[in-house]
């Protein structure tokens, strides 16, 4: 059944998008993720303008993260302190980015810096989570080493002022890293026009190391409030969000979240940092394959990457 | 009484010539007519394309071309090119002026056997008709406007908003004239809008006649509430979007709670 949406201006079969939105919950319950970098491109396949895809993206993501945030606040897996840091930096970050891009475009190639930076960043954190996380399943001896290695940085994360504890996350540390990361992750997205997880998930785990189910729950919770800006500012400025395909999206991705919710209780941390790495890695190779490929269409409508 | 009589036979007399004009075969420059049935397409949540047929009355022996467009505007388009030898990216912008979104042109032979090039350049009949018409900003010469313009064609066509083709027009010869009818695939993918439609007469490699009609494209009930909403009132819209989201990801939340998935 074909049902026409009025800001895309396009009909859509609704199996695309409820099928979509399931897959895509799915990471974002296993993975604290929101799926953008897997979502847009689909729906720009089949038809969807860019502009509005992205933006009706962000929209479909308050929902999933929604309900994936309330299945791991249920068996206490969210940071809420960590989480607001977070967001706090990623706020300050957002807007740096956002005249970040604007002195790339005077320069003229923002493009190639984009993509560049996309491409390294995605390569650069799947192949780091891979191998750390092979090495962790493969040999459990891996621990010993790491907990040595970081008590060289610890100590002097330990000398950093405004050092406050996080009871959910088991950690300790000043409440400057998470800004800091958190703005460093903001300004990366907003420069990338992501979402931004797949960044947020490898800083809570290596950086501030806190136990990949609470990640999961802590990442999902700062994506809800990072998309609800990001969809109002969207409808706001752009008019790109199209209110009936991001109900068909989050009627697949609110269910698709809650099922990975309980599914990623089942399985190891190394287990999903290996499987989001792979997943990371293979969105970096089918990014490199688009881009030295001959394209079929040499022209393309504004608002893409 | 004698005047009135006098009046009414004249009125009667009038009319009889009236009619008998009507119905007599009359020249061929004003004979040409065209109807378009479905002039009408409302957009609804169930739409998904439609079709627009035309029919009209021709001269007999005139070749046809019948050409649905929209009015010319202006497009904005990324352009791709190679970047470091071998990456494949967006590269700059290319503004394409004076070009229909919508360019459909259908006719009895093809357009480029039936009249000058004079003539379609006139009418805008035919692509290069249309690339003649159009301009791109910024191209070095005249070659690389048509590497642009054919790249633009193939995009159009991706979209199913743009065709040129012939042999689609049915022809009837009856009563001494020339009936004609075009049923035409109407894509989802044109936008709301007015359209019109052309009937061009061909003979002797010229245009002789010229009919029109419209075609209007329009949105209705919740889909033309949401779009203009989206449009006019974005802050609202944009709040409205975003508790529909947070509800239905609590309400989901509940349901699974309720259905025995918290462990």
């Amino acid at each position: 059944m074909y049902l026409y949406l009025p800001v895309a201006l396009t009909s859509i079969n609704i199996l695309i998008p409820v099928g979509l939105g399931l897959a895509v919950g799915l990471l974002s319950g296993l993975f604290g993720v929101g799926g953008g970098f897997l979502m847009t491109p689909v729906l720009i396949m089949f038809g969807i303008p860019a502009t509005v895809a992205a933006a009706t993206d962000s929209n479909q993501i308050v929902a999933a993260s929604t309900s994936g945030t309330y299945a791991h606040w249920k068996v206490g897996n969210v940071d809420f302190k960590m989480g607001l840091y977070l967001l706090a930096g990623g706020f300050v970050g957002g807007l740096i980015g956002v005249q970040g891009i604007k002195v790339l475009n005077a320069m003229g190639n923002a493009d190639f810096v984009i993509k560049m930076t996309y491409v390294l960043m995605l390569g650069g954190v799947g192949s780091y989570m891979f191998v750390e996380s092979l090495n962790s399943i493969l040999k459990k001896d891996a621990a010993v080493e790491k907990e040595e290695k970081e008590s060289a940085m610890g100590r002097f994360l330990k000398t950093l002022p405004l050092q406050t504890r996080f009871e959910k996350s088991g950690v300790t540390h000043s409440a400057l890293l998470p800004i800091i990361f958190g703005g460093f992750v903001g300004i990366l997205a907003a420069v990338m026009g992501v979402g931004g997880g797949f960044l947020m998930v490898p800083v809570m785990v290596y950086i501030l190391r806190m136990p990949m189910h609470v990640v999961v729950g802590t990442s999902l919770f700062q994506i809800l409030f990072n998309c609800i800006e990001v969809t109002f500012l969207q409808s706001y400025t752009n008019h790109t969000v199209d209110f009936i395909l991001a109900v068909l999206l989050l009627i697949g991705s609110t269910v698709g979240a809650q099922v990975g919710a309980v599914f990623g209780r089942k399985l190891k941390g190394e287990q999903l940092k290996i499987i989001l790495a792979v997943i990371v890695l293979l969105v970096t190779v089918k990014i490199v394959f688009d881009l030295t490929m001959t394209p079929s269409l040499f022209l393309g409508y504004s608002g893409g990457h | 009484m004698n005047t009135k009589a006098f009046m009414y036979r004249i009125a009667v007399f009038l009319s009889v010539v009236a009619a008998l004009w009507t119905l007599a075969p009359r020249e061929a420059a004003a004979r040409l007519t065209a109807t378009a049935n479905h002039d009408h397409i409302s957009i609804d949540f169930l739409y998904h394309g439609s079709s627009v047929s035309v029919r009209g009355i021709s001269d007999p022996g005139a070749d046809l071309v019948i050409a649905i467009t929209s009015a010319d505007g202006e497009q904005a388009l990324k352009k791709k090119g190679k970047v470091a030898g071998f990456l494949w990216m967006n590269v700059g912008k290319l503004a394409f002026e004076k070009v229909p979104a919508l360019y459909f042109v259908n006719s009895t032979k093809n357009p480029d056997d039936i009249l000058s090039i004079e003539e379609r350049e006139k009418y805008g009949i035919g692509y290069a008709a249309l690339e003649k018409h159009a301009e791109i900003k910024p191209v070095a010469g005249e070659d690389e406007k048509t590497k642009w313009f054919d790249e633009f064609i193939k995009l159009k066509k991706s979209a199913h908003l743009y065709d040129v083709s012939s042999g689609k027009i049915q022809v009837t010869e009856k009563d001494g004239a020339q009936n004609y009818y075009i049923l035409c695939d109407w894509p989802y993918q044109a936008a709301p809008g007015d359209y019109t439609v052309t009937v061009y007469a061909v003979k002797d490699k010229k245009v002789v006649e010229k009919a029109e009609a419209k075609v209007q494209v329009e949105q209705v009930g919740l889909v033309k509430l949401l779009s203009s909403m989206a449009k006019e009132h974005g802050a609202m819209y944009g709040l409205i979007s975003i508790l529909a989201a947070l509800g239905a990801g609590f309400g989901v939340g509940l349901v699974f709670r309720k259905g025995g998935g918290a462990h």
